[in-house]
Order: structure tokens, then sequence, then C-alpha cells
């Protein structure tokens, strides 16, 4: 189709079809949406204006992709039938193609049209199961299911490329692929419609210099738009993305709908539930800023046992919501994940049977922990979802510490997150507090305190090791200065010793010395002492070599006890030439006893090794034994220890019968 | 601190066996006036008297 210069059908002011795929367009004056057909234009209704946002898009936006020059001329807003709404910019390009860039929580989406191949079609819209890999549309990545349901087109503004109806409802599935791949399928059509593409940034389609439109927090005037039930004054920080808050003052409910408030009910109030207040300021990696907007106690119950825990929901204007995690204490800053990048063991996901043990993300595989349905049980402040109290998600939780990706499911989508394990001090630099309570027992994604001893330790041993390998070579190969038999005389009597000298070597300096001796002694002993005399200045080395060997049979056999030679080993002595004195004393003492003496430098021994060995290893032992009782204590808390009772067992308990979960909801994920 | 300490406590020992090897020293040591070591440790095996 062509340029088109008309006549509203409702106003009569003039309009213009720019584009020449454009199919609707909505009149600036009354804002009707009027479509062109071959024949005539047709008024479909009135739209309602767009709702304000900090969106960084407006029409008429240039950009470009993948060199491609493209002008925003439309834009669509859905609501989502759990609450919150998503705009949907039409980007026509230059070479004629229609792209559709979705904005939803600070993020973009663009997506073009892409046609099935003849005779496939994708699975009916109520056969559709979330974690279902879509084998239909072709894509370099595999694209998983993580959300269907339906979509309202509430406004509308500009040119739009399809036959917009307002207020048409229409079912959609969501998919996600690997490495930030998108698709969208769009039941509205018959057969329905595939869009494929991927998450872009803004710098990506040459949008880097677009600017979000600033906006002060919108506070809501007691006189105007207080609390319904109070009248108390609100203050929104997310007033285009909150959907429900609860009033600080009467600690009511409220549904938040495009800045009006509407009274849901009162919740139980609970003195100080939570440790940082709603509104502190934190700072995280990256120098990141995250205002603290809202507060959720959730509670899952294991084993006739309900287990709390706190959830702070972060929010930052340009990166959107995080979470903070406080559960016994340890901390968790929660980021969102990309549902396909996350492999498990078996394709489908979001089911009891044939949930993965383990699943591997970014390269680093995660262990099943813990199974089992979340409630919310108190809420304070805002969210992006229509929170209720009692509702309830089934959680799995996978850890590869310090790390834990966690998995939130119901039977309308599929949420995957990562926590970071913090330390208190890492909270309470963020938050510039102090005294945050202490922890107590092991965190599911607490990292061992011992990992540095251990890794390091080990190195150490290693090193050794080596060291020892290369001395080896290096230290050089040993020597025998002396090896000479001598002959000790008949002792006088049984006490008076007798001497003899050997004859004069030279001792190489740096170098050990070993001096061993052998005497024939039999069921007997012969007492020496050795003195190694300095011939240059007389300075003596005693060393004591007893030698005692006895032999003899009893009824098991024969049995010897000793050696006739034994050996001491000494320092490095000065160089230089030495004589060897020995002095003995010996059992048959009325006859000469024949001693072989000998002196060797550089043996090696291991002595100094295995000393050095046992000394370094102390602590990576302890490390590791420290370790072992750390990660039993982690894993007593896992109802997927070994310790505990199957797990086939302990899902039946959960679960029932039953492979899906059935309590309805009302929340949306974090795009 | 600690993990500065075991780290330089470790490479300390590790210089020190290998200054052992290289010059000589003996840890286990027997003699009356050794430079290094611990007299009352003998090398090689003794038997009962």
């Amino acid at each position: 189709m062509s340029v088109l210069q008309a006549n509203c059908p409702s106003c009569a002011a003039p309009i213009e079809f720019k584009a020449g795929s454009t199919i609707v367009l909505v009149c600036p004056f009354c804002r009707s949406a009027v479509a062109r057909t071959d024949r005539k234009l047709e008024d479909l209704g009135k739209v309602a204006e767009i709702a304000e946002s900090e969106s960084p898009l407006k029409i008429g936006l240039k950009g470009n992709f993948k060199e491609h020059r493209f002008e925003l001329t439309g834009r669509a807003q859905n609501r989502h039938e759990l609450g919150g709404f998503w705009d949907e910019w039409y980007a026509t390009f230059s070479n004629g193609w229609v792209g559709w860039l979705a904005e939803a929580q600070g993020k973009f989406y663009l997506t073009f049209y892409q046609p099935l191949p003849a005779g496939t079609s994708v699975p009916a819209f109520e056969t559709l199961q979330i974690g279902q890999t879509i084998s239909e549309v072709s894509s370099q990545t595999p694209f998983v299911v993580t959300e269907k349901g339906t979509a309202t087109a509430i406004a509308a503004d500009g040119e739009i490329p399809y036959k917009l109806v307002p207020n048409e409802r229409c079912n959609y599935a969501d998919l996600s692929g690997k490495g930030g791949a998108f698709g969208t399928i769009d039941y509205s059509m018959n057969p329905p419609w595939v869009f494929v593409g991927q998450e872009v940034s803004l710098a990506d389609i040459g949008l880097a210099d677009a600017k979000s439109a600033k906006r002060e927090a919108k506070r809501v005037a007691a006189a105007a738009m207080g609390c319904p039930n109070c009248g108390g004054s609100l203050e929104l920080n997310a007033p285009d993305k909150t959907e429900r808050v609860t009033c600080p003052f009467c600690n009511s409910l409220l549904d938040v709908n495009q800045g009006n408030l509407k009274f849901l009910r009162s919740l139980a109030k609970i003195e100080n539930p939570f440790v940082l207040p709603i509104g502190a300021e934190g700072t995280f990696k990256d120098n990141a800023k995250f205002k603290i907007i809202g507060a959720v106690v959730r509670s899952v119950t294991i084993e006739a046992a309900q287990y709390y825990w706190h959830e702070y929901l972060l929010y930052n204007p340009n990166i959107g919501f995080r979470w903070l995690m406080h559960s016994d204490n340890h901390w968790n800053f929660v980021e969102p994940v990309n549902a396909a990048d996350v492999e498990a063991e078996l394709g489908i996901l979001g089911t009891t049977t044939g949930t993965p043990t383990t699943v591997k993300y970014n390269g680093r595989k995660f262990k099943i922990f813990q199974d089992a349905p979340a409630r919310v049980e108190y809420v304070q402040g805002e969210f992006y979802w229509r929170v209720e109290q009692g509702e309830t998600v089934r959680a799995i939780d996978y850890i590869a510490p310090p790390l834990m990706l966690s998995q939130e499911i119901t039977n309308k989508e599929v949420n995957w997150s990562i926590g970071t394990y913090l330390t208190n001090a890492e909270v309470e630099r963020a938050f510039n507090v102090s005294d945050l309570p202490k922890p107590w027992s092991v965190a599911p994604n607490q990292p061992s305190p011992d990992g540095f001893y251990i890794k390091y330790g080990f190195l150490m041993l290693g090193i050794l090791l080596i060291v020892a390998v290369l001395m080896i070579p290096l230290s050089g190969f040993s020597s025998t200065p002396l090896a000479q038999q001598i002959t000790l005389p008949p002792m006088v009597n049984a006490t008076t010793p007798q001497t003899v000298f050997s004859q004069p070597f030279e001792l190489k300096g740096n170098r050990n010395v070993r001096i061993t001796a052998n005497a024939p002694v039999s069921n007997s002993f012969a007492d020496l002492d050795i003195d190694l005399i300095n011939e240059q200045n007389n300075e003596v080395e005693s060393v004591n070599v007893p030698i005692e060997y006895y032999s003899g049979s009893d009824s098991d056999g024969a049995w010897t006890e000793g050696a006739q030679t034994q050996d001491a080993t000494l320092s490095s002595l000065p160089a230089g030439k030495y004589t060897l004195r020995v002095e003995g004393t010996w059992q048959n003492f009325q006859q000469p006893m024949p001693v072989t003496v000998k002196v060797e430098q550089n043996i090696n021994r291991g002595v100094n090794f295995c000393l050095a060995f046992c000394v370094l290893a102390i602590l990576p032992f302890l490390g590791l034994i420290r370790k072992w009782m750390f990660e039993s204590k982690r894993w007593s808390e896992s109802m997927f220890s070994s310790a505990s009772s199957s797990d086939s067992d302990a899902k039946e308990d959960m679960f029932g019968e039953s492979s899906e979960i059935q309590t309805v909801f009302d929340r949306k994920k974090i795009s | 601190m600690i993990r500065t300490l075991f780290l330089i406590f470790g490479i300390g020992v590790i210089l020190i066996y290998a200054a052992s090897s290289w010059f000589g020293w003996e840890f286990a040591n027997s003699g009356s006036r050794s430079r290094l070591g611990m007299p009352f440790i003998y090398g090689g095996f003794r038997g009962g008297k």
C-alpha cells in the first residue's frame, strides 16, 4: 500500500498514512483507530491515551539495526491479564521491513515476522506447556515457552501495521532462546503468526542517545488520590510499573490502576518484620544504586515445619527490578535470568515428572537443593505485579555456591533468577548500616570459609613437591669421602672404651654428612661414639651410633631384632680435612671389634621433605575436614540430601498425586 | 590478615626446605653441635636396646 491522505471517518480531520505498511492509524484529533482497506477507511473505535511511562522511545525516533535505518512509526500498549502493561513500538525500515520493538521493564526485544515452513504449524494455545521446546520455529537456538497468556490492546498511537481493534483480547506465548533470542506466537491470527528476534540494547539499534523521560516520583496527594481507606498520602517510586501498594499508615493492600488507587483488603499488621526499611537506598556491584520499594515475607512448609524468609524488592529506573533475599540472616542479591540459558538434563521444565536434579548455567553446574511451594505471607510497599497474600508458586532452588539458581513455576509462566551470596558486611556497606543480625546455620549457597586454605594449601604442597624434584639434580650426586675398616682392640675391662682414628679425608661444604658404622655383632651390642674432628680448627662434631643385633627362634619361628649397621646424619660442616675418632664399648669386650665406617655426603633423605610436607599439610587437611563438616551441615537443610527421605517421597508429600500446582496466582514476571 | 600470614608462612616453609636442600641442612639431626636442627631426633632406625 502507498502513502494515503484522507479524512478521519469519525471527526473528518485530515489524516495521513505515511508508511506503506500501515494498516491502522490513530487519529491524533479524536483518537479513533482508523483502518484502511483497499476500498475505504473503517473506524474501529476509540483507543485510550497511552499511559505515561519513562520510556526513552517516542514516535518519529530514528535508529538503525544491522545497517538498515528505521523509524518508530507507531506504538501500542497491551495490558497483561495478570496486571501491568507493556509497549510495542512499530519500526518501519527503509528497505520495507516492519519490526516490532517490545519494551518491558526496561528491556527491549526486536522481532520480525517469520513465516513457518509450508506444512508446519505451532502447537495450539491450549496445549502449550510452559518450558516446552518449540521445534517448529526454525532458529539458531531452540526456543522454549516461558510465558503464555492473554493480552488486551488498551492504547495506541501513530501508525500500526496490523488491524488493531481497541480492547481486543488475544492469546500469545513468549519464547526464549539462548543468548537473548526471543520470540512470540500471536494466536490472534489463524494460523498463528510467529515473530522471532532478540533482546537488544538501545545502543544495538542506534538509539544509545535516547533519554528516559524523567519524571518525579509521583506523589499521590491526600486531597485527590490518597489512600482510599485512611486518606494517607502515598508516594510511588515506580508509578508506571506499580500494580499493588500497601498503605504505610493503615496497612491496606491497594490496587494501582493508572494512578487510581482501589482498596482491596486490610493486612494484619506485623511489627517491624524487616531489618531494612522501605525507602532505604543501597549501592551494589558496578556502583548500581537501588532503592527498596517493597518487601515480602514468604514461607515454605516442609515436613509440617514452616520456614520464613524476607525478600526486598529493589528498583533502579535505568536497570529495573532486582531482589535482596534475607533468610536466616543470610543475604542474596537476586537478578533475573533468561530461562533458555538454563540447560536442564531433561527437556521439559516446570513439571514434577522429570524435574532435573542438576542444571547448567553459564558453564556451571547447579545441584537441586529445594523444591517446595512458596507462599506470600505478608507484603509492604510497592510491587510490579498483583501480589496477593497467600499466593503460591512452586519454587525450586539449585545451588553452586556462592550462586543459587531459583525457578518459580506456575501454570502460566516460568521465571528463573540467580542469587549471589552476600555477607553481612557487604550488605551493611551497601546500605551504610551496621549491626545487622548475625546469620545462623549454613545458607544453601554460602561459600565454604575454608576454600582459600584448601586451595592455596594444596597449591603450596604442589610447589613443595616441584621444588623437591628440582633439588635432586641441582644439589648434585652423593659421594663417599671415607670407607674404611678399623679394628678396635680388646677392652681392658667392661667399662673402659677403646679408641681408634681413621685415615684423614676431605669433606665438601654445603652437603650433609652421613656416618655409617657396621659391626659384626650377634646377640650382642656395640656402642660407638664417633667424633668428626676438623683438622684445621680442631672443632669436633660428635655422634653416637649404638649397634645391636639379636636373633633366635620361638614357637612363631625365627626372629631378629636390630641391625648390624646403623648410621647418623649431620648437617653440612665447613669444608676441609677431617678425621674420625671411633670410641667404642661392646659386649664381648675381650675380643677385638672390627668396625667398618663409611662417611658419605649429599645423601637424599626424605626427612626434610616429610617435615615440610606435614607442616604445610596441617591447614589444608584441617580445612578439608571443616569443609566436609560445613557441607554436611549445608545439605542437612536440603530435602535432597542423602540422609533425608527419598526424593520421590518428599515430592509426593509436597504435591500429592497431581503433577502441577493448581493454586491460582497473580504475578507478572520480571522480563 | 590471617590469610596473608598463612601464605607468608607457607612460602617460608618452602624456602627453608629449598635452602636446606641446597646448603645441606638436616632438621632431624644428630650431633652435639649441629648448625641447625633437633639433636634429639636421630636419622636412621635404631633398634631397641
